[in-house]
């Protein structure tokens, strides 16, 4: 494979990285499985990036292979056992901030939406990403109409998982 | 103040503390193997359509008794249509295989990506099916072309009474039956578990349609 290439491809995912991990978190639980899920989009990705062209950005275009791994290719390997809960280990808020209500609310909703399907995760991720309805829909293949019903859908599942 | 925008603050806060690769980190892993559904699917295809032409291919290469037998049937028009038939089934069941694999594409939308996977894993699944009509049918065939053609076995057959004719009805159907138990509860099995999670979440998003 062109040496080239595969320089451009590793200087832009490294630099863009965060979106990777991003997905990892929503859909993994422990630290095992979210280097196992970084492993197979940045495969996924490389594989793709031949066609990749320079029209769109190379972050939104990220953002659709990543989450097309999550929701369809990637198969949860048996070895991996929840071990450690990854969010009280990776994600402590710094003390400066330290708010105990938020840090128990946060910690709740972090919770909750790992309790959430594959799809309404994803929705929830391009949500959190800022993503407007129509990119949502289009990453999706749902209509926009469907994927603001789905939102709200959503939000009202989330309401319930944390006020039973 | 709305869950999920306390959520998105912290989201968008939380950037810096993820582990940060390096480019020495990522060139390894552009060259490890896949471990996705679509490589699996596509091995899992390949292997069936091997040994269903193995299943097919093996008796001209091991039995010379059946060779003659076939060089005998060739002769018949009929026979000879029917196999270069299979042959050219064959073949459009490969090139299908390969044309679904071929438009599976990381950069279409989930739900299309979804509906490639599953025409792929149909495609597969109509080879199967098309293997074991072929097999169902053709026993009986044989039997009765047997029955017409060996003298002997049609002796034994017309000096057949009800009740053994009843057993010989029975067993093939029986036969027949756990076979086929057999072949779905393996398809069943290997397909139930590997696109769970597909089919489940192609379903969510089909769900939003109606």
């Amino acid at each position: 494979m062109n040496k080239e290439l595969e320089h451009s491809f590793v200087e832009q995912l490294q630099k863009h990285q965060n979106i990777v991990h991003k997905v990892c978190r929503l859909y993994t639980n422990n630290a095992d499985a979210h280097n196992d899920l970084f492993q197979e989009i940045t495969i996924q990705l490389w594989r793709a990036y031949p066609k990749f062209r320079g029209d769109a950005k190379f972050s939104t275009w990220m953002y659709r292979v990543g989450l097309n791994t999550a929701i369809t290719l990637y198969r949860k390997s048996k070895r991996r056992i929840n071990t450690q809960a990854f969010d009280t280990v990776q994600f402590k808020i710094k003390a400066e901030d330290y708010d105990d209500t938020e840090e128990q609310q946060l910690k709740l909703l972090y919770q909750a939406v790992h309790q959430l399907n594959d799809i309404e995760k994803a929705l929830v991720f391009l949500y959190l990403e800022d993503k407007d309805y129509r990119e949502i829909s289009a990453t999706l293949g749902i209509t926009e109409v469907n994927a603001r019903v789905k939102m709200n859908r959503v939000k009202k599942k989330l309401k319930t998982i944390l006020n039973p | 103040m709305d869950e999920l925008e306390l959520l998105k603050k912290d989201w968008k806060k939380a950037t810096t503390e993820y582990k940060n690769y390096s480019d020495a980190d990522i060139y390894p892993m552009l060259h490890k193997k896949s471990s996705s559904i679509v490589r699996t699917l596509y091995y899992i295809s390949l292997a069936e359509l091997g040994f269903w032409i193995l299943i097919s291919t093996l008796p001209y290469l091991f039995k010379s008794k059946f060779n003659e037998q076939m060089a005998e049937s060739y002769k018949d028009p009929w026979f000879t249509t029917l196999s270069v038939l299979s042959f050219v089934i064959i073949f459009v069941f490969v090139y299908l295989l390969y044309a679904s694999h071929k438009a599976i594409s990381v950069t279409d939308n989930a739900k299309k990506l979804m509906e490639k996977i599953l025409r792929t894993r149909k495609v597969i699944k109509y080879y199967v099916i098309y293997n074991l009509v072929m097999i169902f049918i053709s026993i009986p065939f044989s039997l009765y072309l047997e029955y017409n053609q060996n003298m002997v076995f049609h002796d034994q057959i017309d000096a057949f009474n009800t009740k053994q004719m009843f057993v010989l009805y029975a067993s093939v159907t029986l036969l027949t039956g756990v076979c086929l138990l057999l072949f779905w509860l393996f398809y069943k099995l290997l397909y139930g578990i590997l696109l769970k999670r597909l089919n489940r979440n192609y379903n969510e998003l089909k769900k939003l349609e109606v």
